[in-house]
């Protein structure tokens, strides 16, 4: 459960004890930055996401005290892989849609404190290093700057296992990049490169690898001696280009309901891309990424050889299929 | 309120994070394991396979009397259970065959300690704490089956070059099957009267358990 301690300062912020969260308070800018260290695979797990709800209730009970938010992985080459998969496949496979719907609002939660965070005083900034993937990218679209280092990749692969990203990105990268960049995105599940979602307007700014952190710095000192009026300014975007919060839970509910009509080739889809990310995390040069990559074009060459799906049974050895 | 079962997947959820996120199991996952790890960790389970029924039907024993039946759902629920899972320990047994362990040596096997924990504390908690701890049994080496079971399997084949399921059968065919059987226990377990008792085993018998299993990969 979360706890407020109201008024407690800079002081009580940093003082408790995260297991997932590295917390750095520059008080020359008023800007605490939240390092996720979520191992060996980053991802979105619920204890996590209490950590980083309790963060942000501390900063809403503070009202003043932090001016800039910022977010970044203490995971090398990996900034999220999104949703807890080994939890999606448990409570899929146990059909208990109560417990994916809470999941996804837990989610909505955290985005929706990004997307209102102009009106508590605080401008947020998300620098990606690495893999950013489904949940991963969604969690970072509402931040107002997004800073994504050259060799970061990222996408929504989610449809590639009859899913789709639940949590924010339709909503959000429509209103960054417009309709069709998020049909394009949403519905092909590839991966981007940090240049194609620049040029594609999802994110802010491209720097060079390991430039990130003076990129955060430039970003916060930019932006310092105009805080006020910048906030007011995204104020009025949100009146511009509203976000609903009941259309974000609304769509959490689709989401559910998708995961529950999950097959056990898409699950086994699902385990393919954990193992993919344990690979990783075990210290191999392939992950995630290159797992979809490799999905990508074996659905791909698997629809123009027959014109249909490939493989109707899992596992099935190919060389007997007629 | 929440479902219980929710509740006991929220609440439980780091225990299983902590077996999934262990660099033993990460590893296995991810590259299999080698022979001789495989056959011990095979060796080990034949044990906590053997005790699954008995533990069963030690708790669904003391689960109500004809005088006072709620948890008759439970219990016979249990009574399925241990129908379906009947002889299989000798799946464990065939798997062992199938990579080198003859079944005399299988038999002869020591188990380890934390096999004899988990197998005794099981036992004892059916037996002593509260027939609802099997339940909590059931959801972690499910969980454990059926989401980790798969990955593990398609490993394993790879490493030590396994045809199709000789070597693998017991822990392939159960990340299958228990697919099915976590849509049951969910309901079940969505039966657990609203009894703080009963409800606060069940959720300790799986941490216990988690635990308990994460020690037994480890030490293999």
């Amino acid at each position: 459960m979360t706890s407020i301690t109201p008024g407690v300062g800079v002081a009580g912020l940093l003082a408790r004890p995260y297991k997932t969260l590295r917390l750095e308070w520059t008080s020359e800018l008023s800007q605490l930055r939240v390092r996720t260290g979520v191992r060996p695979i980053p991802c979105y797990t619920l204890s996590a996401m209490a950590e980083l709800q309790q963060v942000l209730a501390d900063i809403s009970a503070n009202p003043g005290l932090v001016r800039h938010f910022v977010l970044s992985s203490d995971v090398p080459r990996v900034f999220s892989f999104g949703g807890d998969l080994a939890l999606f496949v448990l409570l899929a496979r146990a059909g208990d849609i109560e417990s994916l719907q809470l999941y996804g609002r837990r989610c909505v939660d955290l985005v929706w404190w990004m997307e209102n965070a102009a009106s508590l005083g605080v401008h947020t900034t998300v620098l990606c290093q690495g893999d950013t993937l489904g949940g991963g990218l969604e969690s970072v679209l509402p931040f107002h700057r997004i800073i994504f280092e050259r060799g970061a990749q990222a996408g929504f692969p989610e449809v590639l296992f009859n899913l789709f990203p639940g949590m924010g990105a339709w909503d959000f990268t429509i209103r960054r990049a417009g309709f069709v960049v998020a049909n394009e995105m949403i519905l092909s599940g590839r991966l981007y490169t940090a240049e194609e979602l620049h040029y594609r307007r999802v994110i802010d700014a491209v720097v060079d690898d390991g430039a990130g952190d003076a990129a955060i710095d430039a970003t916060v000192r930019e932006i310092e001696p105009r805080h006020r009026g910048t906030l007011a300014a995204l104020r009025a975007r949100r009146v511009a280009a509203p976000v609903q919060q009941a259309s974000l839970l609304s769509i959490v509910d689709h989401w559910a309901e998708s995961a529950m009509g999950l097959t056990n080739r898409d699950l086994r889809l699902m385990e393919r891309l954990a193992r993919a990310q344990a690979r990783k995390a075990g210290g191999a040069d392939e992950g995630a990424v290159e797992e979809i990559k490799r999905l990508e074009l074996e659905l791909a060459w698997g629809d123009r050889r027959t014109g249909v799906e490939r493989r109707s049974g899992w596992g099935a050895d190919r060389r007997t299929q007629t | 309120m929440l479902p219980f079962f929710a509740e006991l997947v929220s609440t439980t959820d780091e225990d299983r994070r902590a077996f999934e996120t262990h660099p033993v199991i990460v590893d296995a996952v991810a590259q299999g394991l080698p022979l001789e790890r495989y056959r011990a960790l095979l060796l080990e389970l034949y044990h906590v396979v053997w005790y699954f029924n008995p533990v069963c039907a030690v708790a669904a024993s003391r689960m109500g009397s004809t005088a006072q039946d709620a948890l008759q759902p439970l219990r016979h629920f249990l009574y399925e259970h241990m129908q379906e899972e009947s002889g299989h320990e000798d799946w464990v047994m065939n798997d062992l065959a199938a990579i080198g362990v003859t079944p005399e040596a299988t038999r002869a096997h020591a188990p380890t300690p934390h096999t004899l924990a988990l197998v005794g504390y099981n036992h004892w908690a059916a037996a002593f704490r509260h027939p609802c701890s099997v339940l909590g049994m059931l959801y972690a080496l499910e969980v454990i089956a059926s989401v980790y079971g798969g990955p593990f399997a398609s490993a394993i084949r790879e490493r030590l070059l396994l045809d199709g399921d000789a070597g693998v059968s017991f822990i392939a065919s159960h990340a299958t099957m228990d697919a099915q059987h976590m849509a049951d226990l969910r309901k079940i377990l969505n039966r657990v009267p609203q009894d703080e008792a009963a409800r606060a085993a069940v959720i300790e018998s799986a941490r216990v358990n988690f635990h308990h299993f994460t020690r037994i990969v480890e030490a293999v």
